[in-house]
């Protein structure tokens, strides 16, 4: 079953046209890894997946919903889709509990305990239960992270969207988030990964898409776009890379 | 207790302190009820208005106006305020009569009606003591003549600058005018010779080298065509108290050889005898400033907010508010507030409301400027994962964004409300009887500018050091929290 679908989707910066028309269907837990050099539109994209970024053209489906028809309420279909974030968004203001607990509060009305609980299990998955009430300024870049993942999963939403989430972290602490993620994947998430991590894509993407120049270059399973690309783009990026 | 909940507890605490400070303090009553007629008069003429020590208001017109009152048996509050703003007061339907030692010129003629003239009085000049340069008009070519706004002395200044190569220099209030001569700014001031005479009495250095000029007749005034029935009773009680004998004892009170003369106090002396009225000051300042910050700083969160959302209509408000409010001048604002507002719509507001409103409106601008710019300051990705949560765009701009945007503008808000408070300082061109004001008042009747602006910028000094004191120490409280 499809679980997220986008047809022909175009974006501009003004006259410059980053997305040139793209569509991709993904199917309910199935994890599909964007690759691309930088500048090829693969963060624009996944952002234009719960309409962070507008879209110029084109189409947004979640759940059958488009996302691309004004009078759809985007932040029902957003409660949906988690997302996060390179540089992990934490609210510094809130504690590490009122980070994940305060969107199911105002949305679901969960009382406060109901949403502790949740926060507490939630935590304890990505193995931070013991940072409860810390503020994010005291965390490691991977704790901030895997609490970021936690705070997205609050929501209990059926499809996460990763924006580059090891990007800006320390290289001994990708491991962490990274294992967080396939224990996810691992779980039957439906997830859109935008990724220099080669690793993860080759070990638990169900497909690889190669972006460039906002286009969708080549697709495939990772065995045979890693281990036989097609396209001279795709050759040339994997060569730089690898 | 979490970071929001505190800083509302303060913010609340703050606005009921207010609100229970204006509603024990408001000076201006307006109307208190049906026959009450509010009445102009100057802040610092003596002898014919000004505050005693005790802080009431005595003086030739005020007690004249008291017996009239009573021999007519009508109610009334008094109004004081700077001479011309009495006037424009007055022009503006704002208090039902005037009487402040105003002299029955044609000009005025123009635009009120007068009673019938209660005292014989014209300009005189005067010099500082020591100063042996002048002994007539004709030795004040090249020289600078201090007047008051709006008087007959200003009146005969400019004729005498006709002939003479004089420079006019203009105050709002007599105090001011003689310290400018005492302090050698101006060479000469023109003013009515009694009131000249009285404050030589008390013991002003100056002396006349000039007999007084003749022909000028106070009286007391309504707006053109209005309170026609106060007017008539005016001049009925005055025509009373002038054959029982009543007049007499009044102007023997203050201008016969046997009126009292005070002492002159020193630092300490003015300070302590006036301890009460600069105290009260003090709390009008405080209440003004705190009541006006507390309306800006929610009006100025909902207009900062109005400049940072997508709508660019609301965009466009904030702009628009922003760009006039920041344009107009705070006297100009405090005037329009109070002069004009009232005339284009046809009400009544007190001078301490419009005060309110004015430093509310002129704050508000500022503080949506620093709330533009907090916002702008917290990185966009906060609102992003905040939507992306589903959160709406309110929703995240109150939990999210905002109370980190707070955290960046407290400095700068610590510093706008430093301003609001030294700002109030202005409205006493209204008459708002502030501690500004109330230093000039206390000057007005002890003739002792040097010390007593020492006392009132110390106190400025020393409740602003405290109130930054304070401020620091909640924004400390505010961020630990992180």
């Amino acid at each position: 079953m499809t679980k997220l679908k986008t047809e022909a989707l175009r974006k501009s910066f003004g006259e410059l046209e980053v997305l040139k028309g793209l569509d991709l269907e993904v199917k309910e837990g199935e994890v599909v890894v964007i690759i691309g050099p930088s500048g090829s539109g693969k963060s624009t994209f996944l952002r234009c997946m719960n309409l962070l970024e507008e879209v110029s053209d084109g189409r947004v489906i979640v759940d059958d919903f488009d996302l691309t028809d004004p009078k759809q309420d985007i932040n029902k279909i957003r409660q949906n889709v988690g997302m996060v974030f390179q540089q992990f968004n934490l609210f510094p203001h809130l504690s590490v509990m009122d980070n994940i607990t305060m969107a199911p509060k105002q949305l679901k009305d969960l009382s406060g305990e109901d949403a502790r609980t949740l926060a507490m299990r939630l935590l304890d998955s990505v193995g931070m239960s013991d940072k409860a009430d810390a503020y994010p300024s005291s965390l490691s870049g991977g704790q901030k992270q895997r609490v970021a993942i936690a705070r997205a999963l609050a929501m209990e939403p059926d499809i996460m969207l990763f924006d580059e989430p090891t990007s800006a972290l320390d290289p001994e602490m990708v491991g962490e988030v990274l294992a967080v993620m396939k224990k996810l994947a691992e779980d039957g998430m439906t997830m859109v990964v935008v990724t220099h991590e080669m690793g993860f894509a080759r070990e638990m993407a169900d497909r690889v898409i190669f972006m460039d120049e906002g286009n969708i270059v080549e697709e495939g399973r990772p065995e045979q776009l890693f281990g036989n690309p097609q396209n001279e783009r795709t050759r040339d990026f994997l060569d730089k890379i690898l | 207790m979490n970071t929001n909940m505190k800083r509302v507890t303060v913010f609340g605490l703050l606005l009921l302190t207010a609100m229970l400070f204006t509603s024990t303090m408001s000076p201006l009553k307006g109307h208190a009820e049906e026959d009450t007629y509010l009445i102009a008069t100057d802040v610092t003429f003596a002898p014919f208005e000004f505050q005693n020590e005790d802080g009431d208001y005595v003086g030739i017109d005020i007690e004249l106006l008291a017996a009239i009152a009573e021999d007519q048996g009508f109610e009334y509050e008094l109004a004081p305020m700077n001479f011309s703003a009495g006037l424009q007061a007055l022009e503006a339907n704002q208090v039902d009569g005037m009487i402040a030692a105003m002299g029955i010129t044609p000009e005025r003629e123009e635009s009120f009606d007068f009673s019938n003239p209660y005292f014989e009085s014209g300009p005189v000049m005067a010099v500082r003591d020591d100063d042996e340069d002048i002994s007539s008009y004709e030795d004040l070519d090249g020289k600078t003549l201090a007047v008051k706004v709006g008087t007959t002395g200003a009146e005969f200044a400019a004729e005498l600058a006709e002939e003479y190569d004089i420079e006019i220099s203009q105050f709002e209030d007599s105090a001011t005018m003689y310290e400018d001569v005492l302090a050698g700014h101006s060479d000469g001031a023109i003013e009515d010779y009694p009131v000249m005479a009285y404050a030589i009495q008390q013991g002003l250095d100056l002396r006349f080298p000039e007999e007084p000029e003749l022909g000028d007749e106070y009286g007391f005034a309504v707006n053109l065509g209005q309170n026609q029935e106060l007017l008539e009773m005016f001049n009925a009680g005055l025509a009373n108290v002038l054959e029982d004998g009543t007049y007499e004892e009044i102007v023997e009170r203050y201008l016969g050889d046997s009126s009292e003369v005070a002492p002159r106090a020193g630092f300490f002396g003015l300070l302590q005898a006036n301890f009460g009225p600069l105290m009260t000051g003090l709390g009008r300042t405080l209440v003004l400033t705190l009541v006006s910050f507390a309306i800006a700083l929610v009006a100025g969160t909902v207009i900062g907010l109005f400049s940072a959302t997508p709508s660019k209509v609301l965009n466009v408000i904030a702009d628009i508010y922003v760009t006039i409010l920041r344009g107009i001048p705070l006297i100009v604002l405090a005037f329009f507030m109070y002069f004009t507002v009232p005339q284009l719509f046809g009400i009544q507001i007190t001078a301490f409301t419009a005060g309110i409103i004015t430093l509310s409106l002129n704050t508000t601008a500022y503080i949506a400027e620093q709330v533009r710019g907090g916002l702008a300051a917290v990185d966009k990705g906060q609102l992003e994962a905040a939507r992306s949560l589903g959160l709406p765009y309110g929703v995240s701009m109150q939990k999210v964004v905002l109370p980190q945007a707070v955290k960046i503008m407290i400095p700068s808000l610590i510093n706008q409300f430093v301003i609001t408070l030294k700002d109030t300082s202005i409205l006493s061109v209204i008459g708002i009887v502030e501690l500004t004001q109330t230093g000039r008042i206390i000057i007005a009747r002890s003739y002792q500018s040097g010390a007593m602006w020492i006392i009132v910028g110390l106190m400025y000094l020393v409740i602003i050091t405290l109130l930054t004191k304070l401020s620091n120490m909640i924004e400390r409280r505010l961020i630990a929290n992180d």
